[in-house]
């Protein structure tokens, strides 16, 4: 038996952290607020895992649990799996998901935020906030994925890529 | 009767512990409780037999003293449940049933979000429902 929370109020909140801690909280420091939403992502993550792996047998390396969070995890969160899983054999996995489910509602159009940016300035502004944007919400993920790998025993260090919008791929490189 | 119970974090630091006997009793519980991390993590380490039970949480009965008995269960996230009983003949499946309910205890106790991770759990929502697991160990095996 579980609760359920409506998705709508879910992508609310995302939306609304990052707004508030980009724009109130660290207008102008964009690593402090992003570093800020990775470590909310992060406790976050820390728990799920452990609600997550509850009744599972233990996990025997590093591949195990990449798999458990590219399958358990992404289903309980997003209710699919991870769509693709590269991995070099060193430490070094792509998660690939072709529909993000936190970004599949965002605009992609970038637009100018205020109206009195000089025009030859706008086009390029407007672009670098666009991709400032979605970058800002998947911090959030980032550090829910490195949180729940570093709960299963992995330090790790997540990034994300989103060439291709809606699509993701989280880059997860496994310290040694 | 179970005396004590115990949460004992992936750094071997106690997350909670509690015992259900007269207090004097308490310092020798925390010893054995003490002791019972090395079994667990001997049994972790050096697995006798690779097969079924490699990957368990369950890790069954750790050592029996004089009169105690310690089970240990061990979660994915390296958090480890101690359990103390005096009972003589206990079945496998009440502990194995004990544990399950105590995990779910556990889980909802460190997902509050005002819990931090590393920290005693100071929960006493999570205090009550283990004495409620605790008062119904035993008598819930045919229900």
């Amino acid at each position: 038996m579980g609760r359920e929370v409506s998705e709508s109020c879910v992508d609310s909140l995302l939306t609304e952290m990052v707004s508030m801690y980009c724009n109130r909280l660290y207008a102008n420091k964009p690593e402090l607020a992003a570093s800020r939403i990775d470590a909310i992502g992060y406790q976050v993550g820390h728990q799920l895992s452990e609600r997550y792996t509850m009744e599972r047998p233990r996990f025997t390396d590093h591949l195990d649990a990449i798999k458990f969070i590219c399958k358990d995890f992404w289903s309980e969160l997003f209710k699919k799996q991870i769509d693709n899983l590269k991995t070099n054999h060193r430490g070094t996995f792509v998660l690939q998901d072709n529909r993000f489910r936190w970004l599949s509602r965002m605009s992609l159009d970038p637009s100018p935020e205020n109206g009195d940016v000089p025009q030859e300035n706008s086009e390029a502004a407007a672009e670098n906030k666009a991709a400032q944007v979605p970058n800002m919400h998947l911090h959030f993920s980032c550090g829910v994925i490195k949180g729940a790998l570093h709960n299963l025993g992995i330090a790790c260090a997540v990034s994300a890529d989103t060439s291709h919008l809606p699509a993701c791929s989280f880059v997860v490189r496994i310290k040694p | 009767m179970i005396v004590c119970v115990a949460v004992v974090g992936h750094q071997n630091n106690p997350l909670y512990i509690q015992s259900f006997t007269d207090a004097d009793d308490a310092l020798k519980l925390h010893h054995i409780v003490h002791c019972s991390l090395d079994v667990v993590d001997e049994r972790v380490n050096n697995p006798k037999k690779s097969g079924p039970t490699l990957n368990e949480t369950f890790l069954g009965l750790l050592y029996p003293t004089e009169n105690y008995k310690v089970y240990g269960y061990l979660t994915n996230t390296k958090v480890k449940f101690i359990l103390v009983t005096t009972d003589l003949d206990v079945k496998d499946a009440d502990v194995r049933n004990f544990f399950r309910r105590f995990h779910a205890g556990y889980v909802d106790a460190i997902s509050n979000p005002f819990h931090e991770p590393g920290k005693k759990i100071t929960s006493k929502t999570f205090a009550e429902r283990v004495s409620n697991i605790v008062k119904s160990f035993g008598f819930s095996s045919t229900a």
